[in-house]
């Protein structure tokens, strides 16, 4: 049984749970509009008619005799080669989380552990960088880039991310190896360690779930990029996201529009599946201060 | 041998002195406590001698090893850290295991090795629980059992019992003295409690603003104390200290005055008393002043009164009674004081 105290008025149990209904719907609505949308053709998905005929499908039948038409996926995956933005978009952000990471956990560790006042103003100074819009670093490589002769290629573009995403891993990770107590490296140390095997033996353990949710944020930055991927990168290099978005301004003929909401909900996918694998570490990372001795 | 000397070691952090000129010879499987206020440097000392901490200047010897530059690890120390520094992703058999595993000892031996030193320590049912499913005295049990599962040439601890509650604090403190005494490692032991510096060492070291105040016996700490300081600091309550003037053997404060000292010395001083040595009396006494206060400890009663500026207390049997303000007698025959120069402090000869 509830005890009193726990027992809400009716009227706020309502407010909350409106509210809660509220932005669910605005949160959910649209991905779940777009993933049953995106098994009709055009017509329906798009219909001048009727938006019910969103629902039904009307169109759908007449055109191919079922509910329900993979066509979007198949022009898409195959007449398209979505598949290899999806093969790009891997190679761009496992190479921009690794980087991120592997220079953000050595120079938070570094920053967290000097005792010089210079890093107030490193962090400071990668405070502004990571406030600039991302197209200011663009457009300052570009016309370099192209002299250089290295644009349009994936390493030209993982560095521009890597270099846009580091002020913020080592932010973050700064935040959270200040966040574990000194006398955890030095007991290493007297135990035998050098700095290093203290770092890889003793604190990264404990700063795994730190290390996990600045590595979903990065991969989620490489993985979303719009900006610098469609500058940067040649048709046939393109990541995702620029390529959905050529879908959607290029291929404007009949049905073709329809590869572009396939493509979305296929780069929807390994979103949930992420989430949901490292759903505890995020969590645990997020509330930090979760190394308690 | 595992003897530690330390030739005039000093850390300077920019113009501030935290240690100046440390010079001490600790003898093989002597238990040394380090002891003062908090920032007198003390920490300081110690984590020089583990390498934590960089020389400024000076020397620090482990054996015939001149340490100065070599790295935490390669000093064949251990220590063990006031927060306890466990490793809370390990168990308790993993933390004590690690200094093993990272020293690369056979890993034939390191589980009995392991087994051992949890023995010591009273860990052996809780090898499989991790350091935050643990009390606070079974945590510091565990960095003890880390430090010493390894046969170190030297125990550094600092401050091993500031978290714990003040009656763990006593059974632990004398575990510690006991796992010493068995072990028999040089031992170096940080604390800002008199107390425990009284209770384990060998021999204190007394410590104020980074410099030596005083080396000795805890006996020879407590009743020959080298300066007002040490006075001051050592003992429960702390010795009286009451300034005055000195003239031909005679001591004399507002209220108080004390004949037959044998000093050659005259001037400006400040005598000390222990309020233990003194007694209550009903005539004759050297203070007949108002009771200030009447403390009940138990196994005694204080009286305190209060001459010139300073609070002066005197120890009286358990069954005494006054009311506040009453005329109390208090007899401080010359035998038991102590006499300082008041400009530097320091204990003047043959009180």
């Amino acid at each position: 049984m509830k005890n009193r105290a726990e027992r809400q008025p009716l009227p706020l149990m309502l407010l909350c749970w409106g509210f809660v209904l509220i932005w669910l719907i605005t949160a959910a609505f649209p991905f779940l509009w777009t993933l049953w949308g995106s098994f009709k053709v055009e017509a329906d998905f798009f219909s001048y008619a009727d938006w019910m005929n969103a629902v039904t499908g009307t169109r759908t039948i007449q055109q191919t005799g079922s509910a329900f038409t993979g066509a979007g996926y198949e022009g898409a995956w195959v007449e398209q080669r979505f598949w290899l933005a999806v093969i790009n978009t891997a190679i761009v952000t496992v190479c921009v989380v690794v980087i991120s990471l592997t220079i953000g956990t050595l120079g938070g560790y570094a920053l967290a552990r000097s005792g010089f006042r210079y890093t107030f103003w490193i962090l400071i100074a990668a405070l502004i960088f990571r406030a600039m819009p991302h197209v200011t670093l663009v457009s300052g490589y570009l016309l370099p880039f192209f002299q250089l002769n290295i644009w349009g290629y994936l390493p030209t573009t993982i560095i521009v991310l890597v270099a846009i995403n580091q002020p913020f891993t080592l932010w973050m990770l700064h935040s959270f190896f200040l966040s574990i107590p000194k006398d955890l490296d030095e007991s290493a140390m007297v135990d035998g360690c050098t700095r290093f095997q203290a770092f890889r033996l003793v604190i990264i353990p404990v700063m795994w779930p730190g290390v996990v949710t600045t590595g979903l944020f990065s991969f989620l930055l490489a993985y979303n990029d719009f900006t610098v991927t469609s500058m940067l990168l040649t048709q046939e290099n393109q990541t995702m996201v620029p390529k959905i978005a050529s879908f959607l301004g290029t291929v404007q003929a009949e049905n073709k529009v329809m590869y572009a909401v396939a493509a979305v909900v296929s780069a929807m996918g390994p979103l949930f599946v992420l989430v949901l694998f490292f759903q505890r570490q995020i969590v645990s990372g997020l509330t930090a201060g979760a190394v308690k001795g | 041998m595992a003897q530690l000397r330390l030739v005039n070691v000093t850390k300077a952090y920019g113009d501030y002195v935290g240690v100046r000129g440390f010079s001490l010879d600790i003898k093989d499987q002597e238990f040394l406590v380090l002891l003062g206020p908090s920032g007198c440097g003390k920490s300081t000392t110690m984590r020089m001698i583990a390498g934590l901490e960089d020389v400024t200047s000076g020397e620090i010897w482990l054996g015939d090893r001149m340490v100065n530059n070599l790295e935490p690890k390669d000093r064949d120390i251990s220590m063990v850290f006031q927060s306890y520094g466990l490793y809370p992703n390990m168990t308790v058999y993993e933390n004590i295991r690690f200094p093993l595993k990272v020293r690369r000892v056979p890993a034939a031996q390191q589980h009995d090795m392991v087994m051992r030193a949890a023995q010591m320590v009273e860990l052996t049912e809780y090898l499989d629980r991790r350091p935050a499913a643990l009390s606070g005295g079974q945590r510091q049990r565990v960095a003890l059992g880390r430090a010493i599962v390894r046969k170190p040439t030297v125990f550094l601890m600092d401050e091993p019992l500031s978290n714990l509650d003040a009656k763990l604090r006593v059974s632990t403190r004398a575990q510690i003295k006991n796992l010493q005494h068995t072990l028999k490692t040089t031992t170096v032991y940080v604390t800002h409690d008199q107390i425990e510096a009284m209770t384990l060492a060998d021999r204190v070291v007394v410590m104020n603003r980074g410099e030596i105040q005083q080396v000795g016996t805890p006996t020879d700490i407590y009743d020959m104390p080298a300066n007002t300081f040490v006075a001051g600091f050592i003992g429960s309550p702390a010795m009286n200290l009451i300034e005055g003037t000195l003239a031909n053997g005679s001591f004399t404060a507002e209220g108080l005055r004390i004949d037959g000292l044998t000093t050659a010395h005259s001037g400006n001083v400040t005598l000390g008393f222990r309020a233990e040595d003194a007694t209550i009396t009903r005539q004759g006494g050297q203070i007949a002043a108002p009771v200030y206060s009447i403390e009940l400890l138990g196994e005694a009663s204080m009286i305190s009164y209060r001459i010139g500026g300073a609070l002066v207390s005197v120890k009286a049997a358990k069954d005494y009674r006054a009311a506040i303000g009453e005329i109390v007698e208090a007899s401080i025959p010359a035998g038991i004081c102590h006499l300082f120069d008041t400009a530097s402090g320091k204990r003047l000869g043959a009180a």
